[in-house]
């Protein structure tokens, strides 16, 4: 059985600690055993920076290094702990003197960062790791005939060094869809707008204007639902008029689970569509 | 030379019958072009009315940004055959900017916002000599605090693509940010930091989204995001108290405790009013009726805390 490790962030707690449930699901169902890394801490979220940004290049070398001690490589659903940690080990990999400090300090917990382990996000694991043909293998049950809109989220196509599909014309998220047996609806007004999650408590106002632009496209083009990768797009996105998921609740349904072991009930705007 | 065969997609903007509609134009033409020789190639010689601005066609006099198959940056400077997808590229003019015809946009309201942010140094009589005779000494490693954000040739590109401008069309603009914290940078700069960062704040640092676009679309490897989490830092770090404020300093010290962020408490602390103590509440309600018990509430320190809280003091010391 192949082995991943699984990075916890702060979306597999407090009020969305469920998510660690459909990600350990998601990885059972696809063959895969997920390894918890137990001791790994908060990828700075993109708000460590404005304490000392130096810090976050070493929180994410020690969570990097917490997976190459378990010789496995790390696997975060979440798109921002992605795209930190990918920076990270961009970082790290191309200047020596960086890693040699950084390791240094590393071994007082008996850790090292080697640079061994590839950073995985659900995209490019289902792509790259799973491999498209076996995970069409699992699918049991289709989406007949329902439409739903793919919703990226930024930070798995930028910036462009740590982007996991071409940015400028993404397709892994349909590829992934298409064998639910939707339709994809693409090219929707806004699907590429950011759903202002990280400005949920800087300016909670800016995060209300942005998140309805792209459900509002959506609908628009008639999507019965959005499917975004990322827990936090799913969180700033849910509750308004059309319904949004994450990919992985959907394919968890499609290989077997009932929606409600998926957490489709815990959404704000339920999700009302219908498989065979 | 090699001729290839694709189709040049291009957003066409008529001032005088105010219509905006895509064209295409099918184009052979040699596989070294740039974006904007191939925008000359189709005016040459297919359309003369096709309007689009450049001048030095060396990526440094800013005028050519546009938005090539949904991405911002310099049309001098990018390969035309490497965005070719599906045999079509796709060209439009930069958002949030009123387009004068084509490809065309007025920058004028984006220099506005730029006017307002005092994008110039004021000389501190401290640093500054008071005459021409004295050089106005920059050592290196203080050069080095603001170097890259000085190649910032105003093209735009990050204006034109940034989310945040989405949700508010007043949002300053990242490369107006990034000047803000360039001059705050600067040993000569004699401006308090207290009314710099007023100016940033203004439409300005707590309503950027991270988003990172700016990032991508940066011609020269400027990085306005990141200027942006500098100044809420400076701004945190002179004491301003806020919503934003009181998040990160959350933030920092429940990660330092427990390894991750409380996010259970984040909203109270946050919001630091009824408002936010009543999201929380809500979140505990929420939480007991789905079965849920108070110590999977919050983060737990992991065990071996205290060896990771040694971690980030000495990264704090040493990096
Ligand atoms: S990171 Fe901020 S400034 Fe940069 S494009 Fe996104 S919202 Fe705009
Ligand atoms: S920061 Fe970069 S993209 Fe923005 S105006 Fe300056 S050079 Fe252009
Ligand atoms: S023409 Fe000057 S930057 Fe492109």
């Amino acid at each position: 059985m192949k082995k991943i490790g699984i990075y916890p962030g702060c979306c597999f707690q407090g009020a969305d600690i469920h998510n660690y449930d459909i990600t350990t699901d998601f990885l059972n169902r696809m063959g895969v055993e997920g390894i918890l890394l137990d001791r790994a801490a908060c990828c700075g979220g993109g708000v460590i920076d404005e304490t000392n940004k130096k810090i976050v290049y070493g929180l994410n070398a020690r969570n990097i290094a917490l997976a190459e001690e378990k010789g496995v490589d790390l696997y975060t659903p979440c798109n921002t702990c992605y795209m930190i940690i990918a920076k990270t080990k961009l970082a790290l990999d191309s200047d020596p003197g960086l890693k040699e400090k950084i390791n240094e300090i590393l071994a007082e917990e008996g850790l090292e960062y080697k640079g061994t382990a590839k950073i995985y996000h659900t995209l490019n694991l289902i792509r790259d790791f799973i491999g498209m043909d076996t995970y069409k293998s699992k699918i049991q049950r289709k989406f007949e005939g329902v439409k739903v809109a793919p919703y990226y989220g930024c930070h798995v196509l930028t910036p462009n060094e740590v982007a996991l599909d071409d940015p400028e014309n993404p397709t892994v998220l349909q590829e992934i869809l298409k064998p639910l047996g939707v339709e994809v609806v693409e090219g929707y007004q806004n699907e590429q707008t950011c759903c202002g999650y990280h400005a949920r408590f800087t300016d909670p106002e800016q995060k209300e204007r942005l998140a309805v632009k792209p459900l509002e496209g959506a609908k628009e083009a008639g999507a019965d639902v959005v499917a975004t990768p990322c827990p936090l797009c799913h969180k700033a996105m849910d509750g308004y008029e059309e319904p949004i998921l994450q990919v992985t609740q959907l394919i968890n349904v499609a290989c077997g689970a009932t929606p409600k072991d998926a957490f489709w009930d815990l959404n704000k705007t339920e999700v009302k569509i219908s498989f065979s | 030379m090699k001729k290839i065969k694709y189709t040049a997609k291009i957003k066409r903007y008529n001032p005088e019958t105010k219509e905006s509609y895509w064209q295409d134009f099918e184009v052979e033409v040699e596989d070294s072009l740039t974006v904007l020789e191939l925008l000359m190639h189709i005016k040459d010689k297919i359309d003369a009315s096709l309007t689009f601005r450049a001048f030095c066609r060396s990526a440094i006099c800013g005028s050519c940004a546009m938005i090539i198959n949904g991405r911002a940056g310099l049309a001098c400077k990018i390969q035309a055959k490497d965005k070719i997808k599906n045999g079509v590229i796709k060209i439009e003019p930069l958002h949030h900017l009123p387009v004068v015809k084509d490809l065309v946009v007025d920058q004028e309201p984006a220099f506005e916002k730029f006017k307002k942010v005092k994008p110039y140094l004021v000389p501190d009589p401290k640093v500054v000599p008071d005459n021409n005779k004295v050089e106005s000494l920059v050592l290196p490693e203080e050069f080095a605090r603001y170097d890259k954000q000085t190649d910032c040739i105003l093209c735009m590109a990050c204006y034109g693509q940034c989310n945040a401008l989405e949700g508010d069309e007043k949002y300053l603009g990242p490369f107006q940010l990034t000047k803000v914290f360039r001059f705050i940078m600067d040993t000569r700069d004699g401006m308090d930091v207290e009314e710099r960062i007023k100016l940033a704040e203004d439409h300005g640092i707590w309503e950027c989204v991270q988003c990172q676009m700016c990032l991508a679309a940066c011609p020269k490897g400027v990085k306005p995001g990141d200027d942006i989490l500098e100044l809420r830092r400076i701004a945190k770090d002179i004491g301003e108290e806020n919503i934003a404020t009181r998040r990160a300093k959350f933030w920092f010290a429940t990660v330092f405790e427990t390894g991750q962020i409380d996010k259970w408490h984040l909203p109270e602390v946050a919001f630091g009013d009824e408002k936010g103590k009543a999201v929380t509440k809500k979140l505990e309600e929420e939480f007991r009726s789905r079965g849920m018990k108070e110590d999977e509430f919050g983060p737990k320190p992991f065990p071996g805390i205290e060896k990771f809280r040694n971690f980030i003091k000495k990264l704090e010391k040493e990096l």
